[in-house]
């Protein structure tokens, strides 16, 4: 029978409020006098609080107000202060970075990109301090840093397309806008002013490990629930001390495709896989433009895409003005190479 | 147990080199037939105003009789007609360009030879213009050709006409945002025009991909790509085709991978150019003000979202004419019925 019915949880532990282990010398104290929300306890835990707020933290929730504040306000700014247009068009507002004659320039003119820097800046400052803060709640708790690695991997797409690879092209007009539609268009056009960026290897490598994450937690989460009157939900438990549970489940895997993660190995399985989406995709974008122009051309190169000739009625030797067709086919297609 | 695991390996091994090595995994030839999906044809948005069917054509006029230039005062376009082949283009123009307004749109009265009337004077230009496109852009407009009623569909003003807007004021400390058409329908309506002119009236090289696999640092800034995409998305949606139409999109700039659609696109974009320059732009100095027309009756009014930077009349892109259907009207032939809009000399209306 069927024990998964709903998102929400079926057991809520009632008792003492949980307080957390002493803190450290010289720590700033924890806040939030817990309580209790049994609405809260049907998706989660039911005990709210307590939190540590920190000196990091609280710089972090500064930074990024400021750079919240920023945008919003230059995107306000931009449809005249009209609260009804900045409503309405709200997905198409953006706030953009210099343009191309303004280089690396620090301090380019506010209404040019002025106004982006500083908003990257306090973004990417708030983002770093809240990772030097998991780093040491993390440590405080005697945790391995697992988590603080996963969110350093977003960190580094991040980091790559706003600030690392817009160094290497030598101008911040490389850097993605902010804006809801903007950041998108800015997307489209990446991929086709860099020559189609699904023969980006990286890229490829990126999708894999974005798609194998979904799939592997759908399988992994998918496995405990149905394990959960077994006993399968206490994971960790099982991995030194097998039960039925892991039993069952690892022999419902053996049957339907021959081989099976343990409950130790999945765990690592879905860190690897998530960690390395955005690492690889990060290398991709770091590639792009710095060292490959054109990524359906760098395919064509090296044997990953196919070409074509001509057809009529498009004339061989074109207009001025319109690019050359490419100089050499491919020695691998010579049936093609007219 | 161990024969097995190494019987699996070596089987799984063989597999992969089967279909690594077998298949010879050639690429798809190509002819004139698309190897790959055609693009996918949009159904014409609802807000087209205009319907895509031709009208009947009016009867033939009678053979013979003098030449326009004997039978009438004041005639300088169709000096190549019988009187009454003009009078017969003349009752089709009135039905396809102002069939609510009649000759008086722009005919002083029943002094038909004055010039009094700004709108005469434009629709001089445009006739001119009609003859120029049939005569002389042969390669995008043949076989159908090119009448009246291919943009104005009944309208004095067609409904699909480009009124550059304003750039957004810059201020003083805040950037200036892209002109969104904040007055647009549907989202692919909704691309802002500031990068247009560059190509629907300047001739601005599209150099958007590089044609070689590692940089040479020969293509444009960031922005022209945007803008680029941005005057694409009117094609798509002027003539209600998706990239693949013309384009292979793995490799957007690559002449070799794109459909024949795309040479009769390309010269569209000349076209265009072509219109804006000789023509459209006359025309807005004949009719300085659209809105100064307004005060007659019977004249349309040109929503003041719709009206552009130049006060006058709007510019011609892909929808003016095209309608959200890759052939205008449906491919429907009407130029046929009336020789007077295709000049018997080639180039003879050219400028």
């Amino acid at each position: 029978m069927a024990r998964y019915h709903t998102l929400f949880t079926s057991f809520e532990l009632q008792g003492p409020d949980e307080l957390g282990i002493p803190l450290p010398r010289g720590s700033s104290p924890r806040r939030l006098r817990p309580f209790r929300s049994s609405w809260l306890g049907r998706i989660g835990e039911n005990q709210v609080g307590p939190t540590y707020l920190g000196a990091l933290g609280l710089a972090s929730i500064v930074c990024g107000f400021i750079a919240i504040e920023i945008i919003g306000l230059n995107m306000w700014a931009s449809v005249d202060w009209n609260v009804v247009r900045f409503i309405k068009m709200l997905p198409f507002l953006a706030l953009e970075p210099p343009s191309a004659k303004q280089g690396l320039s620090l301090f380019p003119p506010l209404e040019d990109g002025g106004w982006w820097l500083m908003a990257g800046f306090f973004l990417t400052a708030s983002i770093l301090l809240w990772w030097v803060r998991m780093y040491r709640r993390a440590r405080a708790l005697g945790m391995g840093t697992h988590v603080c690695w996963a969110f350093a991997s977003a960190i580094w797409l991040y980091l790559v397309l706003g600030f690392i690879r817009p160094i290497l092209m030598g101008s911040w007009s490389e850097a993605v806008p902010f804006g809801v539609i903007e950041h998108l268009n800015w997307t489209a056009t990446f991929s086709v002013r860099y020559g189609n960026i699904f023969y980006n290897p990286f890229h490829m490598l990126s999708i894999v490990f974005l798609y194998g994450s979904t799939m592997l937690f759908t399988m992994h989460g998918g496995t405990i629930l149905a394990l959960t009157k077994f006993g399968g939900e206490r994971e960790t438990h099982e991995i030194t001390d097998p039960g039925t549970a892991m039993e069952r489940g690892s022999l419902f895997w053996r049957w339907t495709m021959g081989f099976n993660a343990n409950f130790d190995s999945v765990h690592r399985w879905l860190f690897t896989f998530a960690t390395l989406t955005t690492l690889t995709g990060g290398i991709g974008i770091l590639m792009t433009g710095t060292v490959v122009d054109n990524w359906y051309l760098w395919g064509v190169k090296h044997g990953i895409a196919p070409q074509y000739a001509r057809i009529q009625p498009i004339p061989d030797s074109l207009p001025p003005g319109i690019m050359p067709r490419l100089p050499q086919l491919d020695v691998r297609q010579p049936e093609l190479a007219r | 147990m161990k024969s097995i695991t190494l019987a699996a390996g070596a089987a799984l091994l063989a597999g992969a080199a089967f279909v690594l090595f077998v298949p010879t995994w050639e690429h798809t030839p190509r002819g004139t037939e698309m190897s790959f999906p055609q693009g996918i044809q949009f159904e014409p948005a609802r807000t087209w105003l205009a319907s895509n069917k031709a009208p009947a054509p009016l009867p033939p006029a009678e053979a013979g009789g003098p030449m326009a230039t004997e039978a009438y005062k004041n005639v300088q376009v169709l000096t190549d007609v019988s009187a009454a082949e003009f009078m017969r283009t003349q009752y089709a123009i009135t039905q396809w360009v102002s069939p609510r307004e009649g000759c008086g749109f722009c005919h002083e009265g029943e002094n038909w030879a004055s010039d009094a009337k700004p709108a005469k004077a434009a629709a001089r230009i445009m006739m001119k213009m009609t003859r120029h496109l049939n005569a002389d852009w042969k390669e995008h407009v043949q076989p159908s050709g090119v009448t009246c009623y291919s943009c104005h569909r009944g309208q004095p003003v067609p409904a699909e006409t480009w009124f550059p807007q304003a750039p957004m004021p810059q201020r003083r400390y805040v950037a200036k945002r892209d002109n969104w058409q904040e007055a647009a329908d549907t989202v692919r309506k909704f691309f802002p025009d500031n990068g247009w002119d560059e190509w629907y009236v300047g001739d601005e090289p599209i150099h958007v991909q590089s044609d070689t696999a590692l940089p040479t640092h020969r293509i444009g800034a960031f922005v022209v790509a945007k803008r680029v995409y941005e005057m694409m998305m009117q094609y798509s949606d002027g003539i209600g085709v998706n990239c693949g139409y013309c384009h292979n999109s793995r490799a957007f700039w690559d002449w070799d991978e794109s459909t024949p659609q795309r040479w009769t696109g390309y010269n569209a974009l000349r076209l265009v150019r072509d219109l804006n320059n000789n023509f459209l732009l006359d025309v807005a100095a004949a009719i300085p003000q659209t809105r100064q027309l307004v005060r007659e009756t019977n004249l349309p009014v040109i929503p003041a979202q719709q009206r552009g930077v130049q006060q006058g009349n709007g510019l011609v892109v892909c929808a003016t004419c095209h309608q959200g259907v890759p052939q205008p009207l449906n491919g429907a032939n009407m130029v046929r019925d009336y020789p007077a809009l295709t000049p018997a000399a080639a180039t003879a209306a050219a400028r």
